[in-house]
């Protein structure tokens, strides 16, 4: 389906929201996730988060490790929850423009 | 490297005790060739471990009958398929249970899809249990099988397998059980409980590896095959063998799997499927023990696990399970399994179908150790849900068993 974004693009997602060609993920759609989920302000440990997903996606076709993220970002868990209130899954991968991850229900 | 508690023995068995990788190693070591397709010694003593295999299983589900009647597959999927394929016909009705996995729903829908069946899920009380005589009221004239789940991998309600294989016997209609979850957990007597067709798999409570799983079928009762190929025997007749255990078995053995059947079955006698069970039903308790005494955890079984599994699902209020699962894993090494457990029926029972459950499970070498480990992170955990659910947009629907 098609979701309208912030900026007023217009982009075509799963029916949980993650895209479903990451091809055309940019930094600004990032943005424009952050802001549906209720984050006006990607810090720079925002980006750094979504960058490893992001190359590490680009790089395997898969998700990462959560405990992957973590090391790559030092940041603990909780601080993850905290940076993105959906999780590694739902939050993190979905603004870097994964498709849904394995495991996800 | 930090110590790993693994929680998730409903989905496998990890570990198995040391004996049984031992014995596969040396097993296949020592006579890891083609069983019943030469009359090699090595061949021989193959195929005398399969034999021995099929006489333990047989014996161990009280099974009066031949034990070539044992059969093996690869999984209780693939034994589900066997029998929900092998004994429906056009026309057929079957009654089975909310409580299914999907190795039972999904063959049954694909029939249904097709126009060939009929079918009816009989709904169970607030404990998940189902009562028999739902079932005696749903059965018609050309009712052919019931089939059901027999232990839930969700919430671990045991079904009444007893009464419902009387009213069965009673009514003339076949009784199949999946006992992916019961086998090695629960004593079953196939003739007791008079069950026609009885499902396993080999990796869980019976010890095994993966990728090795059986059916029981109870003489009198014939399964159609729909997998036909090389026996190693007879092999000038043109069509596939109508005997037992070729007419559901082709092709190589899995050898190394029958093997650590072998082992699995010596390791539960020794030491008692009944100590087995209290051992792990003594944890499960504990667990729920502790985790009740948790503000915002909902638990989705009784306060007291009678006739139950050591299978404990819950929710913590303000995560998803996978987020639960997730921190459970990252940050306490504690390894469980999240989601719908492929029983999206259970959920819709219990009102977890949007996101499921956190699924613990004991194992036979859990030590007592682990339960305090897990309640102490589902504790952490729980603290930051509460404090979460202010700015989240996650509800969850509270049922409890």
């Amino acid at each position: 389906m098609l979701i309208k974004l912030p900026d007023g693009k217009e982009i075509e997602v799963d029916q949980e929201g993650f895209m479903t060609n990451p091809e055309l993920w940019n930094e600004k759609i990032a943005v424009s996730f952050a802001k549906l989920d209720g984050v006006e302000n990607l810090t720079p440990e925002h980006w750094i988060v979504i960058k490893y997903i992001r190359e590490y996606y680009t790089q395997n076709s898969l998700a990462p490790m959560v405990r992957n993220i973590c090391k790559t970002a030092s940041l603990p868990l909780k601080k993850i929850y905290e940076l993105f209130p959906a999780g590694p899954a739902k939050g993190a991968c979905k603004w870097a423009g994964l498709p849904k991850p394995d495991g996800c229900v | 490297m930090t110590e790993i508690i693994y929680l998730d023995n409903a989905a496998t068995t990890f570990p198995k005790p040391p004996e049984i990788y031992d014995f596969m190693i040396d097993f296949y070591r020592k006579n890891g060739v083609n069983p019943g397709r030469t009359g090699c010694d090595m061949a021989l003593e193959a195929e005398k471990v399969i034999q021995e295999t099929r006489q333990m299983l047989t014996k161990f589900f009280g099974a009066k009958g031949d034990h070539n009647r044992l059969v093996f597959t690869y999984n209780a999927s693939d034994s589900l398929n066997t029998i929900i394929n092998g004994v429906l016909k056009q026309g057929d009705h079957v009654i089975t249970t909310m409580m299914e996995h999907n190795s039972v729903i999904r063959p049954l829908n694909h029939l249904q899809a097709e126009g060939r069946i009929t079918v009816d899920w009989v709904k169970t009380d607030k404990k998940g249990v189902v009562d028999p005589d739902e079932i005696k009221k749903l059965i018609r004239k050309n009712t052919k099988l019931v089939i059901i789940n027999h232990g839930s991998n969700v919430i671990g309600s045991i079904q009444p397998a007893k009464e419902i294989g009387a009213i069965c016997k009673a009514k003339g209609v076949l009784f199949a059980i999946d006992a992916a979850q019961t086998a090695g957990m629960v004593p079953i007597n196939m003739e007791e409980m008079n069950i026609d067709l009885l499902a396993f798999t080999g990796h869980k409570s019976l010890l095994g590896p993966v990728g090795i799983g059986g059916i029981y079928v109870r003489e009198g009762v014939d399964v159609k095959p729909f997998r036909v190929g090389g026996t190693g025997v007879h092999s000038a007749y043109p069509y596939h063998l109508e005997e037992y255990p070729w007419r559901l078995e082709c092709g190589t053995p899995n050898l190394v799997g029958i093997a650590g059947l072998h082992a699995g079955q010596k390791w539960i006698s020794k030491h008692g499927l009944d100590n087995i069970r209290k051992h792990e039903m003594h944890l499960a308790q504990e667990l729920v023990n502790g985790l009740k005494q948790i503000e915002g955890v909902v638990i989705y079984c009784p306060n007291k696990l009678e006739n139950r599994l050591p299978v404990i699902s819950i929710n913590v209020q303000g995560f998803e399970a996978a987020d639960v699962g997730t921190q459970l894993d990252v940050d306490h090494n504690i390894v469980t399994r999240t989601g719908l457990h492929c029983a999206p029926k259970v959920h819709e029972t219990i009102g977890t179908i949007k996101s499921g459950t956190v699924r613990f499970s004991f194992g036979p070498l859990s030590p007592g150790k682990d339960v305090d480990a897990v309640i102490n992170a589902v504790k952490d955990i729980a603290k930051t849900g509460l404090s979460r659910t202010k700015t989240t947009k996650i509800m969850f629907e509270v049922y409890t068993c």
